[in-house]
């Protein structure tokens, strides 16, 4: 999933791109989640003694679950999110689906073999390894995202790629997500651990896009061959090649045409019918609703839309429903705290002009000494 | 070299006081003008701005300018160890990795000194627009603590707005409402008790009580805070430091939320 090793070569080579931060100081702000990723993280991790949470029937509630409270815990800190559903898969991912596939059917064989052995720990890893998000799954949580009032977009393909044409178009500040490729489809901050449970006490990761590329000292293509050379959804790499030697074969060849011909034959050699000027087009024009034709709207939650459908036909405790409903509504009561960059422009980061700005305001010299003027940019006035 | 020397090291003690709420690190910056900070809180919801000019020290020397980045809880622990009374001298090199606070008795009897690492900081700057406040209020420092603090009681956030009557404070919440006015005062005895009011044009607006409250740890330094207020901009709650500078702080109003 994603792209391989990205976030520990940006920590690496590029710390400056990331921040950390409380949700707390994320209010009023808009952010795209990236659903399918999060429903695979709640059916993975909201687990009552290792097994998924069922209605009486034997239905899958812990996507539900886990959307209700975690949606609950963004909105009560004030974001404001939009959920974007996956679409249909683009063919060029097939072959990543494939492996995908042949690893499902590894861990059900290594289930089986761990539940004849009796190992509990061994069947729960497993099992997690099986997860997989169906149609059912999505309809559930649509339905109860319109209940709550919560918008969703449902992308014709990639949701990362849908979530970064919101970011790109300013329709909302962040996206959402684990996955890294949200960063290759040129997404401009990205917010890791956003859906993650409270009791962790994980704080909040954000990758900014312009930074990365300057401290990467790359073009938006560049980057773009550089996550193919890492290792993305749609092609195969190069093998042997790891993340330093591809941020380095960027840097110096610019493009993975060029890289190719430069390439060490006798070390490396490319895959054989490699589609990776495919994969890059799927990164620069992926298949996208346009954010011009999306309109997003907060609405007032439907306590009792919420109660009928959480608790009778899905088993959830009515006042712990309406309990969440209540938050909902209260959230929204009130008005949303500005920001001081929205007033105040930032300065560019020269510490000097601001030193100097100072100088010309006051001219009053308290020492009463003649003091040396620093030399280079202190001249600047 | 930088060297500043203060007899008045209680100033620099409410100042510090008056930051390590908001911030955890601060650069401060230091030029032959004297010292200056500007920082915003992690939410970037208010900013706060301290000047101390360099007429102010009884001796203020300062080679080159130069950048101190520093934990302020760690600041703020070092400071406490000065008492009221005590004389404080900051030292640094030209490119020192150490600061050094020097606290001397009022009669030289007894002097400690403590070496604090410095911090390198990547702080955004922002260019704060010169503004022609649509009203000034000037109230006594005490009292706009006491109506903040009894105000936090009813709600989150309280409103100010101010008309040619005088200035109302008012908040609201689960347990009820609560308002302050405040009239201009007639005969000014005191000067430092006077409530006065400057206004263009009535202005409204609502902040957070959460900043409010933090701004006002300043107290301690001027028997006055100035308020400042236009229609849709921050506040600027202004707070003196003797005759040799102040303490700025900004906030964001809230604002209404229009996709709702």
């Amino acid at each position: 999933m994603g792209i391989q090793g990205l976030s520990k070569l940006i920590a690496d080579v590029a710390p400056a791109a990331i921040k950390e931060n409380e949700i707390k100081n994320y209010f009023g702000r808009k952010v795209a989640i990236d659903a399918s990723m999060s429903l695979y993280q709640f059916l993975i991790a909201v687990r009552s003694e290792g097994a998924q949470l069922t209605t009486a029937d034997g239905e899958t509630t812990s996507h539900l679950m886990g959307t209700f409270y975690r949606t609950i815990r963004m909105v009560e800190n004030g974001i404001k999110p939009v959920y974007v559903f996956d679409g249909k898969p683009p063919t060029m991912k097939s072959g990543e689906l494939e492996k995908r596939g042949e690893k499902r059917a590894e861990a059900e064989a290594a289930l089986e073999k761990a539940k004849e052995l009796g190992n509990q720990d061994e069947v729960d890893k497993q099992s997690r390894r099986l997860v997989k998000v169906g149609k059912s799954h999505v309809e559930d949580c649509k339905e109860l995202l319109k209940f709550m009032g919560i918008p969703f977009v449902s992308a014709p393909c990639e949701a990362e790629a849908q979530c970064a044409e919101l970011v790109k178009s300013g329709k909302v500040y962040a996206v959402g997500t684990e996955d890294m490729d949200a960063l290759t489809f040129g997404t401009k901050v990205l917010l890791r651990h956003l859906t993650f449970s409270e009791a962790r006490k994980m704080p909040i990761k954000e990758f900014y896009y312009d930074q990365v590329l300057e401290g990467f000292n790359m073009t938006q293509d560049q980057f773009i061959d550089l996550c193919i050379l890492l290792g993305c959804d749609y092609c195969d790499k190069i093998k042997g090649v790891g993340p330093k030697n591809a941020i380095k074969l960027v840097q110096d060849h610019k493009s993975i045409e060029e890289i190719i011909k430069h390439l060490d034959g006798k070390k490396f050699s490319p895959p054989e019918n490699w589609l990776f000027s495919e994969a890059r087009r799927l990164f620069k024009e992926p298949e996208v609703t346009p954010a011009s034709e999306i309109d997003l709207k907060w609405e007032k939650p439907d306590e009792e839309g919420l109660v009928k459908y959480m608790c009778e036909q899905k088993g959830f405790a009515e006042d712990r429903i309406r309990n969440g409903a209540k938050k909902l509504l209260k959230a929204r009561q009130g008005s949303t705290q500005g920001r001081l960059d929205g007033f105040f422009k930032v300065l560019p980061s020269t510490p000097k002009a601001g030193t100097n700005k100072r100088k010309s305001e006051e001219t009053k010299v308290g020492s009463g000494k003649k003091t040396k003027t620093p030399t280079g940019k202190g001249f600047r006035r | 070299m930088f060297e500043a020397r203060l007899v008045q090291g209680n100033l620099l003690k409410k100042v510090l006081e008056s930051l390590k709420d908001l911030l955890t690190e601060a650069s401060w910056d230091c030029a032959d003008t004297g010292i200056q900070l500007q920082a915003m809180d992690n939410s970037h919801v208010s900013l706060v701005s301290v000047q101390l000019r360099a007429d102010g020290f009884d001796k203020f020397r300062c080679d080159r300018q130069l950048s101190m980045g520093m934990n302020l809880t760690s600041m703020s622990k070092i400071l406490r160890c000065a008492a009221n009374d005590d004389i404080i001298t900051i030292k640094a090199q030209d490119q020192a990795d150490n600061v050094t606070f020097v606290f001397e008795s009022p009669n030289q009897e007894k002097v400690a000194d403590y070496e604090m690492k410095l911090m390198n900081l990547d702080q955004e700057h922002l260019g704060i627009p010169e503004t022609d406040y649509a009203a000034v209020i000037k109230l006594p420092a005490a009292e706009f603590q006491r109506i903040i603090k009894d105000l936090s009681q009813f709600g989150e956030s309280v409103v100010i707005s101010c008309t040619k009557e005088g200035v109302k404070f008012s908040a609201a919440g689960d347990i009820g409402v609560g308002n302050i006015k405040l009239a201009q005062t007639a005969s000014v005895d005191k000067e430092e008790e006077a409530v006065t009011i400057e206004m263009q044009e009535p202005v409204t607006l609502t902040f957070a009580c959460r900043y409010l409250n933090m701004f006002t740890k300043a107290t301690c330094l001027a028997p006055q805070v100035t308020l400042s207020m236009s229609p849709e901009v921050p506040l600027v709650v202004e707070y003196k430091i003797g005759d040799m500078g102040h303490v700025r702080y900004y906030l964001a109003p809230k604002i209404e939320d229009e996709d709702n």
